[in-house]
């Protein structure tokens, strides 16, 4: 579905963040993008967006090379959640969901009935039809998460890609943001590319990895495949042991601290 | 507010301009005419001749620079920002100071106007060209505007220090805005200009919304956020440039009125842009008329209530805002 072919970027010209990248998404995939800080995770996210243009290789998607693509052609089949969304105006809940229908509206961009009939029917699925008309900066942070990603599923796209979207928030809020996108993935065969620094969220939830270390794909697989002691351990420069979740089955991942290897 | 109170409150803003609009007619230094009584021609001449086109003045002016300030606040996302951040303001100041010192406007009073549009014209363009280069970031365009007024300020000073002219006076007057002097042959272009601007603007409303959440943001939602940036920045700025250049400069207005129509009606631009203009309009011509009925036969320059009565107000709203940002 999505082909990303030896591809090249950064934020300026001769900058390299991105150093010839392969990879491959399928459809349907719930792929996880994990790596230390820096290692040029939002930036692949930003160039399958078409927000930064590659400066030497191909993202395609379906065959179709996205930088031919209009912005609102590719609203319509990428929605993406960046890192920080600045909501500097008093927006209430609806109206900031309303936003999402934006590359549907005619000319005066005026909602439709349509669009706010696709509106409801995402409030419904994320329970959040009560704080419609609340003001977003009056709402805590799982429930702001929440009508962020209300918006992106708004624009009914089949691709929905979020960048660090589990940042700041508690475990809890965690949980319930990532069971959404696995239901999404799973009942509604959305396909989810998100990039986690909780590796233990990220095992449990994606079913395709990708590790990434200075700009390149370091490996690429399934948890059971990316998540082994001595990648984890080379790429973030640390020591962890690998177990199984006996519940999951899923690797989880303990950091080892300096008192213990002395023993 | 829930929405049949807004609704209400549009309603009631609408009668109020009528109002308001009524008051500035039969208002002035002259007293109060009863309009209902005693209609003679000289009381006729008077209202259709000087205080119409007075109204009129007042009430575009106040629209276009509500208007614009509430379109510059959202797509520089800077709540300080209003229609002069960019510079605008010291430009036309800077054009009328030169109109002034080297005598163009005593040999007539159209060049006053025109020496004013070019310089907002001039800044304008100096923020613009340094905005392409910078991609239309919201910080770097506040900046410039910034440092284009510091200079325009600066070469006003120089030429006050090196200018003996008596004409220094008269161009002072008019940097503080007032509406008794502007010139009528160009009302009726600036009625026009405005009036399309601010149809164009409003019609953007959902387009301001989507890029007030930033450039990322509105780009993935569909938005060519360059285009219309240019486009919203151009017609903002060309609105206030004719506004300020037959007006004066105005303070206040642009930065107060979008904040107070947001507290009261949200932050949906749909409803906020042509409601701004609207307040806008209502909040200069009251400034107008107690321009002219305070102090008996003295007219006191607009630019100078606006700035009291918008600083005194503004300062309360900040006391009575709950949440630390207004």
């Amino acid at each position: 579905m999505i082909n990303i072919k030896n591809v090249s970027a950064g934020y300026f010209k001769n900058e390299q963040i991105l150093k010839n990248i392969f990879l491959n998404i399928e459809r349907k995939d719930f792929l996880g993008i994990i790596g230390k800080n820096g290692a040029g995770k939002s930036t692949l996210l930003k160039v399958l967006c078409n927000l930064i243009k590659p400066s030497c290789g191909t993202v395609c998607i379906n065959n179709n090379n996205v930088i031919f693509f209009s912005q609102k052609k590719i609203a319509k089949i990428i929605s993406f959640l960046p890192q920080d969304v600045d909501v500097m105006l008093p927006f209430n809940a609806l109206e900031f969901i309303m936003f999402g229908r934006y590359p549907y509206m005619n000319i005066f961009k005026m909602p439709s009935r349509n669009d706010y009939i696709v509106v409801k029917k995402v409030m419904d699925f994320l329970d959040i039809t009560s704080f419609a008309k609340k003001k977003i900066d009056s709402l805590s942070g799982g429930e702001k998460q929440k009508v962020l990603i209300a918006q992106a599923l708004a624009q009914e796209t089949e691709i929905i890609v979020f960048d660090e979207l589990t940042l700041h928030l508690d475990i809890g809020s965690q949980n319930n943001v990532l069971r959404i996108l696995k239901k999404l993935n799973e009942r509604y065969n959305k396909t989810i590319i998100l990039t986690l620094h909780d590796l233990n969220a990220a095992s449990e939830f994606c079913n395709k990895l990708a590790l990434m270390d200075n700009g390149k794909i370091y490996s690429y697989g399934t948890p059971d495949k990316v998540l082994n002691y001595r990648d984890i351990g080379q790429i973030y420069n640390t020591i962890v042991a690998v177990k199984t979740n006996p519940i999951s089955n899923k690797p989880y991942i303990i950091p080892i601290s300096d008192e213990c290897i002395k023993v | 507010m829930r929405v049949n109170k807004k609704l209400l409150f549009i309603y009631l803003s609408i009668i109020m301009f009528f109002v308001v609009f009524l008051f500035s007619l039969i208002c002035g230094s002259s007293g109060i005419y009863d309009i209902f009584k005693n209609i003679d021609a000289n009381m006729v001449f008077i209202i259709l001749q000087v205080r119409l086109p007075r109204t009129i003045m007042a009430c575009i002016t106040g629209a276009a620079l509500a208007v614009s300030g509430c379109v510059f606040q959202a797509i520089l996302k800077n709540p300080l920002a209003d229609p002069f951040t960019l510079g605008i303001s010291s430009g036309a100041a800077l054009g009328v100071v030169i109109a002034f010192v080297f005598g163009f406007a005593s040999l007539t009073s159209f060049f006053i106007p025109v020496f004013a549009f070019l310089g907002a014209m001039i800044s304008v363009l100096i923020v613009y060209i340094i905005s392409i280069y910078k991609k239309f970031n919201s910080n770097s365009m506040i900046l410039s505007g910034v440092v284009v007024s510091y200079i325009f300020s600066s070469l006003i000073m120089l030429m006050f220090a090196l200018s003996p002219s008596k004409n220094i006076q008269a161009s002072f007057v008019w940097l503080v805005g007032n509406f008794n002097m502007f010139n009528e042959k160009v009302l009726s272009f600036a009625v026009i200009v405005v009036l399309v601007g601010i149809v164009f603007l409003s019609l953007s409303g959902n387009i301001i919304n989507v890029m007030s959440l930033g450039i990322e943001k509105a780009k993935t939602i569909g938005v060519d956020v360059e285009r219309n940036v240019k486009f919203l920045f151009i017609l903002a700025s060309f609105i206030t440039s004719v506004t300020v250049s037959v007006g004066g400069v105005i303070g206040f207005v642009g930065l107060m009125v979008p904040h107070i129509m947001r507290k009261i009606l949200g932050a949906n631009n749909i409803i906020l842009v042509p409601m701004s203009g609207l307040f806008g309009a209502i909040f200069l011509l009251f400034c107008d008329i107690l321009s002219r009925v305070l102090f008996n036969s003295i007219l006191i320059p607009v630019g100078v209530l606006t700035n009291i009565i918008g600083g005194v107000f503004f300062s309360i709203l900040l006391f009575k805002s709950r949440e630390n940002a207004l």
